[in-house]
């Protein structure tokens, strides 16, 4: 089973809409709200998203893969479903 | 300070900067709704309506950049996939918003 | 109760989008010309106390020039508070340091307060305004 981590905020809701993605097909996932996360934890995001040249949230990682944004077809071939 | 008064007053100045770039606002009444919603969250907060799709960087220079409408620093961006990063503005001739995915610039062929 | 309305300015003093301020009976008063239909709202901006009337009106509203507070002027009910300063990274001499500290403490105090708005006609050309 791939891991899937997710980079959201708190006020995002295509984040809450990629959480949702997962929680509906009972895909195990954990998650950092940015907003809400201390500051070392915020610097390390930040620089994750700019090396994948990502805009804002939601970020998804599916094992090795980065997807930006919410794109469902994406998770899903990532997923393998 | 109450949030409707000044959801509407954001509407108001918002539409005015965003018309002659070839915007509007979303026709997903909720979802506009919602995004000008946090965006008075994030404004009571940190005195400022950022993006409530996009990270605070804690640098200044950076952080104007998602200020809403945050169009302007992101035009070939957001003019590519016809809606900006939160989808709170879409291209004037957009009647379907959900069709309208939320690409990043590499997925919609940019860079 | 009456309102008792006292003149305070001619209609074509001030052009449309435009502010002016006027005392009345000790109170500072400015006269807002929203496209044609005249409001008038307190002087001092409920946040720090600057002069409206050198902020910018724009349709209803009007944001205070000093730290942007913005204000309805048809309710007086405060939008929003301040926009805070950029103060750049570079370190600052030591008294103005030590300046920002204290006020800063105290400044988190401060919080934006909705203005008053003053009943106002239009009579003979003239803007009255009710105390």
């Amino acid at each position: 089973m791939k891991k899937v981590t997710l980079y959201t905020l708190s006020t995002c809701p295509w984040c809450h809409k990629a959480k949702k993605f997962f929680a509906d097909r009972n895909i195990p996932f954990t998650y950092i709200d940015y907003d809400l996360a201390d500051e070392p934890t915020q610097k390390k995001i930040s620089q994750e998203l700019d090396a994948a040249g990502a805009t804002g949230f939601p970020f998804v990682k599916i094992g090795d893969k980065v997807i930006s944004g919410y794109q469902p077809d994406l998770y899903s071939r990532a997923l393998g479903l | 300070m109450e949030a409707e008064s000044r959801k509407r007053a954001l509407q108001y100045f918002f539409d005015k900067v965003v018309a002659p770039m070839g915007f509007k606002f979303t026709p997903d009444a909720k979802l506009k709704d919602f995004l000008l919603e946090q965006e008075v969250i994030l404004e009571r907060k940190h005195g400022i309506p950022f993006c409530p799709c996009q990270p605070m960087r804690h640098d200044r220079a950076r952080d104007m950049k998602i200020v809403c409408p945050c169009i302007p620093f992101h035009r070939e961006h957001f003019d590519a996939i016809k809606r900006c990063w939160c989808g709170l503005f879409v291209h004037q001739d957009v009647i379907d918003p959900d069709s309208l995915p939320q690409l990043p610039p590499k997925d919609a062929g940019l860079e | 109760m009456s309102d008792k309305f006292i003149r305070a300015i001619s209609t074509d003093e001030i052009a449309p989008g435009g502010m002016k301020t006027v005392e009345i009976e000790g109170q500072e008063i400015v006269i807002c010309n929203c496209g044609g239909t005249y409001y008038a709202i307190q002087r001092r901006c409920g946040h720090m106390n600057a002069p409206l009337e050198m902020g910018t009106l724009d349709g209803k509203f009007v944001t205070c020039g000093m730290h942007c507070a913005q204000f309805d002027v048809t309710t007086g009910q405060a939008l929003c508070g301040p926009v805070p300063a950029d103060l750049g990274t570079e370190p600052l001499p030591p008294k103005a340091a030590a300046f920002l500290q204290r006020a800063s403490t105290q400044m988190e105090h401060v919080r934006t307060e909705s203005i008053r708005r003053y009943e106002s006609k239009i009579e003979a050309g003239w803007v009255l305004v009710a105390l």
